[in-house]
């Protein structure tokens, strides 16, 4: 039975019929907490040990789907491209407001860690933690990090991120779309821009950008941090 | 074969970001080189948009589905961030509220400093 369970047909098909239902229920309800990937997870864990089936069973099925973050990466080169000429026009805000977002995470990632006493190796695990996941794990395998608990984090932020994305701005007064793109893009990667391509065009294009953007000003600077 | 051709021409390109990635002297991930890569394609006008087309597109409009697995796979690791759970939230959402602030009010001053010179050029 195992063996079946484990054919990536089964993590594929398990994970969409959860992504389904995530997006449904997130429709029915219209809040954000009712995020569509809170549910999937929830409901792909909630299946998984209703039916005694190992984790492990499920990870070897939806290794197929971990393939596709790379691409998904890469694509979204696709979403700056398209808004070429809102960046161009944007130019010097959107690079200085990424590496000025960088550094900001950065800088509170390694006070807080020093502040709540946590070692190194959470440290290592926590710098990158901001970026999107491809680029977050091969910083923390740099460092000598927990790849687990970066991937962990990623999540927490992305969903802090995506949840927050529509709030923050009423918060510090933000009205400018661009700004509210670079924010979203900088601080919680492909997970909150999922969230900025709903609330609009420019934010959805500005925060894609800052993904790619404050990646690459986070590989740069994070040897400072560490 | 339309979309095959796409998949061929995404999956090729993220290979050879990898590749790049890889003769690199320092450590920067190959997805990131990847992207760079497809952008400069397509500014140079040497890779078409069409060429990605509906299969880039289905992956950006479903962007949130191809991150469920590493998010079940957080149960794997419940023991260490049962140990530290709280820290972890206040770290993560802590960072995010500050690199939000940071970047987008230095996007408001920037774009205002910019006006503002436009202004005294133009007077």
């Amino acid at each position: 039975m195992l063996e079946i369970l484990s054919s990536p047909l089964f993590g594929i098909a398990l994970s969409i019929v959860a992504f389904r239902i995530g997006m449904w229920v997130n429709k029915k309800l219209k809040t954000p907490l009712a995020n569509p990937l809170i549910i999937a997870m929830l409901l792909v864990v909630g299946f998984l040990s209703a039916f005694g089936i190992p984790v492990e069973v499920y990870e070897e099925g939806s290794s197929f789907i971990l393939m596709f973050l790379a691409p998904v990466t890469a694509v979204l080169a696709l979403t700056i491209y398209r808004q070429r000429k809102t960046l161009m026009s944007n130019f010097f805000p959107v690079i200085l407001g990424t590496l000025a977002g960088s550094l900001a995470a950065l800088a509170t990632i390694r006070a807080s860690c020093n502040i709540l006493g946590l070692d190194r190796t959470i440290l290592a695990s926590l710098l990158s933690k901001s970026v999107t996941t491809p680029v977050a794990i091969a910083l923390t395998e740099q460092f000598g990090g927990i790849p687990a608990l970066t991937i962990a984090s990623t999540i927490i932020t992305g969903l802090a991120g995506n949840l927050l994305a529509p709030v923050l701005p009423k918060v510090f007064g933000i009205t400018d779309p661009v700004a509210h793109g670079v924010g979203i893009g900088s601080c919680s990667h492909a997970l909150g821009t999922s969230k900025a391509l709903e609330i609009g065009e420019i934010e959805g294009a500005m925060s894609s950008i800052s993904i790619s953007l404050s990646a690459i000003w986070t590989v740069l600077l994070a040897p400072l941090f560490f | 074969m339309k979309y095959l051709t796409q998949l061929a021409i995404i999956f090729g390109l993220c290979l050879v970001g990898d590749l790049i990635s890889s003769l690199l002297p320092f450590a920067f991930p190959g997805s990131v080189v990847s992207m760079l890569l497809i952008l400069l394609l397509l500014s140079t006008n040497l890779l078409k948009e069409q060429s990605l087309g509906e299969s880039a597109d289905f992956m950006l409009r479903n962007m949130t589905f191809f991150f469920i697995p590493p998010g079940v796979s957080i149960i794997r690791y419940m023991d260490i961030i049962h140990s530290i759970w709280w820290q972890l939230l206040v770290v993560n959402i802590v960072s995010v509220i500050t690199c939000f602030a940071a970047a987008s009010w230095t996007v408001v001053l920037v774009s205002r400093a910019q006006k503002a010179l436009q202004r005294r050029r133009h007077a």
